[in-house]
């Protein structure tokens, strides 16, 4: 559709007054929404957003300009108007890159007719209403993308590819009298409808509902500071949140992070390694090159407690004259790219997760995170509790709700004190500098001996909580 | 290829009825967008973007579809008209489907040939000068995350089957300045900004000033010890404990029983103290239009008055779903959705004490600056446990900083324990409020 020299052209004249580095981003995306809502489908939404930026960089100052225009006319425009600069790169030929792995989608979008889309959002709507005569509301919503990319630069990268993702997520409220209560899960992967081969909407939607009815009975959480363990099911939201963002160069580079300077140092506990592998077939932050062409590669940030590298666009990287390592991401074409992460985790260690539970004598279990925020300044994090329990004598006690974690990400990282065997994803759409990306993270089961849960309950934490339970 | 963005929506509208659609809508939007951002003097960032696009809605016998495009072409319009049809077939049919009818629209001035007129040198040096005014603030302010100037100019324009066809152009400009402070290794962060109508409104040295002193205030906070206290949020954190709010105030909340609200029209649901107002047609308000997402006249509607529940806002189908009329709150994110029930310029009515006097009567309480986590509040059951910062009041005074803390709660006793409003009504962005304080709050920190 755009051939090599049309793009080396508008290279060419966004390079015409000067400049060290220019690239174009084309981008047309197809997608697809489905909701249910009140027992019926209320939205078939669907759309098709094509476009392209172009970036030019020059002093280390980016120039960036984006239009709906994919004309020879149009890309030129954009390309002059980011043309305003002196002494310039030359255009390199441009030519293919080698695909460092494939992403293979066996059932795309376009290839399944919408009706049997709807279908698995009725289907799951059923079997949510289904689990509790107190459930009072369910919204099922499904969604698929396709995002055809064309990208090309002065160095003579040029990539062509396409990202296929689908998401599926369900949203339970139950009720009793006063009191409301609601129950979320989500799946997604890149992927196309095969997803629900290997996770059923209907199972979902159950899960969803269970969470949201059990929610009705539990007791406010307790407040204060506590053990905590984090479940392997639970997913990533804390390695997301309180490492991930701090480990991203261009927060580093503003000195931004509380990771900036401690390459080679110690972060963490033995025995805690931190990856991010956007390689990782069907997850939801995976892509096989990223937004400036780069391929998608393994990174290991953290080794056994030792800090060992960050996340890389190619402007951070050349700031430190090195090459990018596959983490400049943007929203769409119009947004420049920055380093983002695609799938993060924690690495699994020895121990059992059952173990872990069993060494604590009163704390807090998380099995399911709800959203989180960070300051990566200074490393202070909050997230949500969707599911959490009472740890009473190393067993599993009551159901709690209303808690949220507040503690400090460093802090946290150098405080684990036993790591899990196991590892559970969970997905998202992570926003940073105004732009949303699909991410997922993943983290074993974690003994972090002491956080501060925040909630309803006023006082001294667990003094107060056992007081109560009388 | 810029098309008249009437005429485009006219051809989509003449050829979903062609195609036999009941009822036809499409809104179309081209924006123009200057960012341009600056680090410790130079140019960092400096984008210009023309975007345009097309959301056709139609109803085939009470069915919804919706499609929308990027490419305004008529072949493309055609084809999305064609989408929005197939997609209709799929949904569940509903009776309480409408458009609205042709009204008169309130006449605003919502553009300021300024913003366009002002060459871009002048705009990034009103970044350069903000964040210099940063620096020289306290030498303890050393990092510029980032320093932009913003702006952006809009045209829409809809047309439905029912004879509406109108448009207009709105501008507005804006400043935003994020920072890091820095002392004996410890970093903490602080920003502002400031969003306006007019150009000239922009004062990028007190924006400045602002963050900084955000930041270096809070050097040196520790968590305080838990306890049930009274609370002041500041204008910005008041402001976003009210868009959490937001949805519960909406038609649709109501209507799908996600509303603690619900069924509590009349009643006292705060503190005599709180009135809060959402406003499309406010003078100088960023979010407002001569109507909204669906070609409804902009209006005033108050929600809360003196405590007392007055009402929620509505678009044109939950309006019809709950009997009454559009409060002219069909919100489209863009034009690529639906307009869906939203708040336009939201805030809470300022009060007549000082700051000062409601910190002053305070002996220990908790100012609140800066929450985390506002995101995952419930708005359904009203649930919300947040990290928070800020500064401790000891006899009256701002004393010293906090942060590393929780607090928690339930919305709905957070509003009747409002003991005081005050006079400082701030806006940021379309929402906006005053300082607001609140007795009995659990706050847990050590």
């Amino acid at each position: 559709m755009f051939t090599k020299e049309l793009l080396a052209e508008v290279l060419a004249a966004a390079l015409a007054g000067g400049g060290d580095f220019a690239d174009i981003f084309i981008e047309e995306k197809m997608i697809l929404g489905i909701s249910c809502e009140d027992r019926k489908i209320e939205r078939v939404h669907s759309g098709t957003d094509a476009g392209a930026g172009v970036r030019l960089v020059k002093d280390e100052g980016t120039f960036y300009a984006y239009t709906n225009d994919l004309t020879r006319e149009g890309l030129l425009a954009a390309a002059r108007a980011v043309g305003r600069a002196a002494n310039g790169a030359e255009v390199r030929d441009l030519r293919e890159l080698p695909r460092g792995i494939r992403l293979v989608i066996s059932q795309p979008p376009g290839a399944v007719p919408t009706e049997k889309k709807v279908a698995i959002v009725l289907a799951a709507e059923k079997a949510a209403r289904a689990v509790d005569g107190r459930v009072r509301q369910v919204i099922v919503s499904y969604g698929d993308v396709t995002q055809k990319v064309t990208i090309a630069n002065s160095d003579g990268v040029y990539v062509e590819d396409e990202r296929v993702r689908t998401r599926f997520a369900v949203h339970v409220v139950a009720a009793d009298r006063e009191v409301l209560q609601t129950g979320y899960e989500a799946v997604g992967g890149f992927a196309g409808f095969e997803l629900f081969e290997q996770q059923a909407p209907e199972d979902v939607a159950v899960a969803a509902a269970r969470r949201a009815v059990a929610l009705l009975e539990a007791q406010p959480a307790p407040s204060g500071r506590m053990p905590v363990v984090l479940a392997g099911e639970a997913g990533g939201t804390m390695v997301h949140e309180a490492c991930g963002h701090g480990l991203e160069a261009d927060l580093v580079q503003k000195g931004l992070s509380v990771y900036a300077g401690k390459i080679g140092r110690q972060v963490a506990a033995k025995g805690v390694t931190v990856v991010d592998d956007a390689t990782l077939p069907g997850r939801y932050g995976s892509y096989a090159f990223d937004d400036e062409g780069e391929p998608a590669r393994r990174v290991v940030l953290i080794k056994d407690g030792f800090l060992q590298d960050y996340l890389y666009d190619r402007l951070t990287a050349g700031r430190e004259g090195r090459s990018s390592n596959g983490h400049g991401r943007r929203e769409s074409y119009q947004h420049k790219p920055i380093p983002r992460m695609g799938n993060t985790y924690i690495a699994p260690g020895k121990d059992d997760p059952e173990d872990i539970i069993k060494s604590v004598k009163r704390g807090l279990l998380v099995r399911k995170m709800g959203g989180g925020q960070v300051n990566t300044t200074n490393g202070d994090f909050v997230f949500e509790v969707a599911e959490g329990y009472l740890i009473e004598d190393g067993a599993v006690g009551p159901m709690v709700r209303g808690a949220t974690l507040t503690g400090n990400g460093p802090e946290v990282l150098r405080r684990v004190e036993m790591v899990g065997k196991d590892l559970g994803f969970t997905i998202g759409t992570c926003g940073k500098d105004g732009q949303g990306v699909p991410v997922s993270d993943a983290q074993p089961t974690l003994l972090i001996p002491e956080l501060v849960v925040g909630g309803t309950k006023a006082g001294n934490g667990l003094k107060n909580c056992r007081i109560r339970r009388l | 290829m810029k098309e008249d963005l009437l005429a485009v929506a006219e051809t989509a509208v003449a050829e979903a009825r062609r195609n036999g659609a009941t009822l036809a809508e499409a809104y179309a939007v081209r924006r123009y967008e200057v960012t341009a951002e600056v680090r410790h003097g130079k140019v960092e960032t400096l984008k210009t973007a023309c975007d345009q696009g097309l959301g056709i809605r139609v109803f085939d016998r009470q069915r919804a579809g919706f499609a929308f495009t990027t490419n305004l072409a008529r072949e493309a319009v055609l084809a999305t008209v064609a989408r929005a049809l197939a997609n209709a077939a799929q949904t569940a049919p509903d009776k309480y489907y409408a458009l609205p009818e042709p009204e008169a629209y309130p006449v605003l001035e919502l553009t300021d040939p300024e913003i366009k007129m002002t060459p871009v040198e002048n705009k990034l040096a009103l970044a350069r000068r903000m964040e210099d005014a940063a620096l020289a603030f306290d030498p303890r302010v050393k990092v510029i995350e980032s320093s932009s100037y913003q702006d952006s100019e809009v045209e829409v324009a809809i047309v439905n089957t029912l004879g509406i066809a109108a448009s207009y152009s709105s501008a507005a400009c804006g400043l935003f300045v994020s920072l890091a402070a820095e002392e004996d290794g410890e970093s903490q962060t602080g920003f502002a900004l400031a969003y306006h109508r007019r150009y000239r409104e922009l004062d990028p040295e007190a924006v400045g000033r602002e963050a900084a002193a955000r930041a270096v205030r809070m050097l040196g906070g520790k968590p305080c010890p838990s306890k049930r206290t009274t609370v002041i949020l500041d204008p910005y954190v008041a402001t976003g404990l009210l868009g959490v709010l937001a949805p519960a105030l909406t038609g649709e909340a109501v209507q799908k029983g996600r509303s603690f609200f619900a069924g509590k029209e009349g009643q006292e649901v705060a503190s005599p103290l709180v009135t809060i107002v959402d406003d499309g047609a406010l003078a100088g308000g960023l979010a407002s239009a001569p109507f909204d997402g669906e070609g409804v006249p902009a209006g005033r509607t108050v929600l809360v008055e003196c405590g007392v529940l007055k009402g929620f806002v509505h678009n044109v189908y939950t309006a019809r779903k709950g009997g009454t009329r559009s409060t002219g709150n069909g919100i489209r994110a863009s034009f690529k959705s639906t307009p869906e029930v939203g708040m336009t310029n939201f805030y809470l009515v300022p009060g007549s004490k000082r700051r000062e006097e409601l910190i002053a009567e305070v002996e220990d309480g908790f100012y609140v600056t800066e929450v985390m986590g506002l995101h995952t509040a419930n708005p359904v059951s009203g649930d919300f446990s947040v990290g928070a910062a800020g500064l401790w009041i000891s006899n009256g005074e701002l004393a010293r900083p906090v942060r590393g803390v929780a607090i928690a709660g339930n919305l709905k006793d957070l509003l009747t324990h409002v003991d005081g409003v005050a006079d400082d009504l701030r806006w940021f962005g379309s929402k906006g409020a005053p300082t607001v304080r609140i007795r009995d709050i659990a706050v847990s920190g050590r």
